[in-house]
């Protein structure tokens, strides 16, 4: 393994991973995973120490089109298996906020989603099989490269957003889809007042649509993504010819719609440049607009801030600039009322705020599989 | 295991009627949807209402006592065979307890029937997306356990994808809240562990689970093959070509021979070597387009016939072939044995040519009906099993099937669970690291291992595991 300097240590591949997490573990020395360095600032703050940079876990190891699955190091950027898969009609439906350099083994680790999860579903939907290496030194897999599996206990879905606490995963394998024949987006005019913000998302979640995603964006984020300055929906349709036609009809019937470049939900992912303060907050979908109306009012004043929601999964997702660190700790009270609220880059104040997992099951685990708490030390609050 | 005064302590929760005890009265859940085994329960009881539940694992919990949760009893792993320890019957807890169409989510208690939660939903235009073929006896709360699929998990996903919180009674007594239907829910994913732990880290008291709208239209095809090869190949050009649909299954020519003999003929071609069920769903606008690309690449790998099913009943009836098949090899003999490995969908062909190839070296017949979509294959061999000889040769055919699969890249079970049936297999796609952190995963909610003792990881795997009491 290559010492950077004197505090990253990179290995070449998961045996490099699993021999270093043994020295570390004989030690008690605590590690940083780390490997694009983007979800660096994310999540609890994390006490220093050695940084473990994975970023050489990188490549391909298996992609067969035919089975839409592919199985990648997890140093593997998000980027190159687009790339790869582009190729053949396909894409990874993971599309975190961020840019391409994020790597399949972070947004794992994080179980990081963005528009697409509301069609796709959740990387814990989508991940087949992880490879890792446990806080003790110990090698372990769970899943497989097949579509269906379940075979043994599901250690899948246990590694996927636990945020490296129970293991450094090495090797993951996921679902590919197919991309779809036609693939248009649309922005409807979001009505301004509660009620009618309401009746709108209440008619476009019953409404007979496939859309791949559908964001609800704030006047100021809709001005940054150059689609106008007033708050409206960003529908993404997909299907065949015939589909997305009849589609676009069912939302004319919804208000005011105008055509907008694809490149808009490439703009939303990366509009966050590093340093910015982001969270989420989520009740059901049905109240998604009452939800809205109090991240909107309690961030008025915020004017470079941003907000925008998944319509589907009823989640507000609020982006902030730096400057507006002093206000978030009361912002993030007052929407931890209203909500749930889950943090992804805050400043320290506010993760004082927020309620660290500290139940039975979440201790047990990290106990289970990093006894001396060694992985990313802090990351996940009051459990690890 | 099993004392008079638990039978009495038992009794005083639940009343004597709940409370089997005399192996007569046993007898019937000494088995479950798995042939060839048989263990006999030292006790039954069936608790009707959730407190109760909580009272019998706080009493086993008390008594250091294992413990099987069972459903319906129609799992076909042999997950819910209690042996000399308490079977605790969850089939009783069957209500809808509510129904929140706007959000599409829905509380079920575990004893509720797959089939009766989409019909006390379907006034809302909803649907429980996950369809075992036991769907009409099945239970939720067994499908949570074994993280069940179904044909249309093609396109909807399994049971884990449509879970989205659980109240657990853990096997120490202790209620724990999993997961969230009100928003994101930080922490680690315990639905995602739990939904497919197979009853080894405790009983669910209620499920939130995701209903899905009905789709708008659904076409259904059938298509005729000369060759499980040619079914193989089209099986993967649908996919290719960027449709998914709802449902594609694959059943060959011992199959469709078996269900048209039977009372559930669907009128399927008799002399065609497979035939491919499949359906697309969704909106109405496009499916035409959809049904016809199919049409045309089932045609060019080479099928003799390919047709729509014309109307609602033509649809039940071609599905019920397929749902029923099992059933209808009751007809061919005594014993049936199904697998249930997965390999990827473009290894169908030079598989099931192995498969054929065992079949015949083992004189043994192997029906093949399965979700080729999903590459999750379900041999069937019809056996006599109280013939030794063949007995031991469907053994042998087994164990070459299931390394042909894992050969291909396969795992050994994609539906139907480890069990106790493919104990032996585990450690075939497993290594004993891998299968030492299972065993700690399932620690974490049962440290004693009292919940469901000696089912999905081997004991030899554990060391700490094997020298439990509950393993002796």
């Amino acid at each position: 393994m290559k010492m950077l300097h004197a505090e990253t240590f990179q290995p070449r591949d998961a045996t490099d991973v699993r021999d270093f997490v043994r020295e570390s573990a004989s030690h008690r020395a605590p590690l940083r995973i780390s490997a694009g360095g983007s979800w660096l600032d994310a999540g609890y703050p994390v006490t220093p120490c050695t940084v473990l940079d994975i970023s050489a876990l990188r490549g391909i190891v298996e992609y067969n089109p035919g089975d839409l699955t592919l199985t990648a190091g997890s140093g593997t950027t998000l980027a190159e298996i687009e790339a790869a898969t582009a190729e053949h009609g396909q894409w990874l439906p993971l599309d975190p906020f961020g840019d391409g350099r994020s790597t399949l083994g972070a947004t794992l680790a994080t179980a990081s989603s963005g528009p697409l999860a509301a069609s796709s579903g959740l990387p814990r939907d989508i991940a087949l099989g992880v490879e890792f290496v446990d806080g003790t030194g110990a090698t372990a897999r769970g899943g497989g490269r097949v579509v269906k599996n379940v075979a043994g206990f599901d250690l899948v879905r246990l590694l996927v957003g636990s945020w490296g606490s129970l293991g450094v995963i090495t090797e993951a394998t996921v679902r590919l889809r197919a991309r779809p024949e036609c693939d248009v987006t649309f922005a409807l005019a979001a009505p301004a007042g509660a009620e009618s913000l309401a009746q709108l998302l209440r008619a476009f979640r019953d409404a007979p649509l496939a859309a791949l995603g559908a964001e609800l964006v704030d006047h100021r984020l809709a001005q940054r993504l150059g689609v106008g300055d007033r708050a409206l929906v960003l529908a993404r349709l997909a299907g065949n010819a015939d589909s997305v036609a009849a589609q676009r009809g069912t939302l004319q019937s919804l208000g005011d719609v105008m055509p907008v470049e694809s490149t808009v939900w490439g703009r939303l992912r990366t509009c966050e440049p590093q340093g910015t303060w982001t969270l989420r907050v989520s009740r059901r979908p049905s109240a998604l607009a009452e939800l809205w109306q109090v991240a909107a009012s309690t961030t008025a004043t915020l004017e470079t801030a941003g907000l925008h929601a998944t319509i589907e999964r009823g989640i507000v997702r609020l982006i902030a600039q730096a400057p507006h660190a002093p206000s978030l700790a009361a912002i993030t009270t007052t929407l931890a009322t209203a909500g749930t609220v889950v943090g992804e880059r805050l400043p320290p104040g506010c993760w004082t705020v927020l309620v660290a997992p500290v139940d039975r099951l979440s201790l047990g685990v990290r106990k289970a599989f990093d006894p001396q708490a060694l992985l990313n030390p802090g990351i996940l609050g009051g459990a690890a | 295991m099993f004392s008079e005064s638990l039978g009495a302590a038992l009794t005083e929760i639940v009343g004597a009627r709940q409370v089997l005890t005399r192996p007569s009265e046993l007898l019937v859940y000494a088995m479950d949807g798995l042939p060839g085994y048989r263990k006999h329960p030292g006790v039954a009881v069936f608790p009707r209402t959730r407190q109760e539940v909580i009272d019998v694992v706080r009493l086993l919990a008390k008594e250091h006592v294992p413990f099987v949760p069972r459903g319906a009893g129609t799992g076909l792993s042999g997950g819910a065979l209690a042996s000399g320890t308490v079977l605790l019957g969850l089939n009783r807890l069957n209500h809808v307890l509510s129904v929140d169409a706007e959000n599409r989510l829905a509380v079920v208690e575990p004893g509720v029937v797959n089939v009766h939660l989409t019909k006390a939903v379907a006034a809302h235009g909803l649907h429980y997306a996950p369809d075992p073929s036991s769907q009409a006896a099945c239970t939720i709360g067994g499908n949570v356990a074994e993280n069940a699929g179904g044909p249309h998990c093609l396109k909807y996903g399994v049971t884990l994808n449509h879970v989205a919180a659980l109240s657990v009674v853990l096997p120490d007594g202790e209620i724990v809240s999993l997961g969230s239907a009100d928003g994101e829910r930080p922490g680690y994913d315990f639905v995602g562990a739990f939904v497919g732990s197979e009853g080894c880290f405790g009983v669910a008291l209620d499920a939130t689970v995701r209903l899905s709208r009905n789709p708008q239209a659904v076409r259904t095809l059938l298509a005729d093959f000369p060759t499980t090869d040619s079914a193989a190949r089209a099986t993967s050009a649908i996919i290719a070509a960027g449709i998914l649909p709802a449902a594609l299954e694959m059943m060959d020519n011992a199959t469709i021979r078996a269900v048209e003999a039977s009372i559930y003929a669907a009128g399927y071609p008799v002399d065609a070597a497979a035939v491919l069920l499949i359906e697309v769903d969704g909106l109405a606008a496009g499916l035409d387009a959809d049904a016809t690309k199919i049409h045309a690449i089932c045609r060019e790998c080479g099928a003799r016939d390919v047709r729509v099913a014309r109307d609602e009943s033509e649809r039940t009836k071609l599905w019920q072939g397929r749902k029923k098949a099992f059933g209808a090899m009751g007809r061919v003999s005594s014993h049936l044995v199904v697998q249930d490995a997965v390999i990827p969908r473009t290894k169908l062909p030079e598989v099931l040519r192995e498969i054929t190839r065992i079949g015949v070296e083992q004189r043994l017949r192997v029906c093949n009906v399965f979700h080729a979509g999903d590459g999750n294959l379900h041999p069937n061999i019809p056996y006599n099993a109280n013939d030794p000889d063949e007995s031991a040769r469907v053994q042998v055919a087994m164990g070459a099937i299931m390394r042909v699969c894992v050969e291909a890249g396969g795992t050994v079970t994609g539906e139907h669970g480890i069990g106790l049936d493919k104990l032996e297999y585990m450690s075939l796609i497993f290594s004993d690291e891998s299968m030492d952190a299972m065993c700690r995963l399932r620690s974490v909610f049962d440290p004693e291992r009292r919940s469901n003792p000696g089912k999905v990881i081997p004991v030899h795997a554990c060391r700490e595991w094997a020298m439990s009491p509950a393993a002796r």
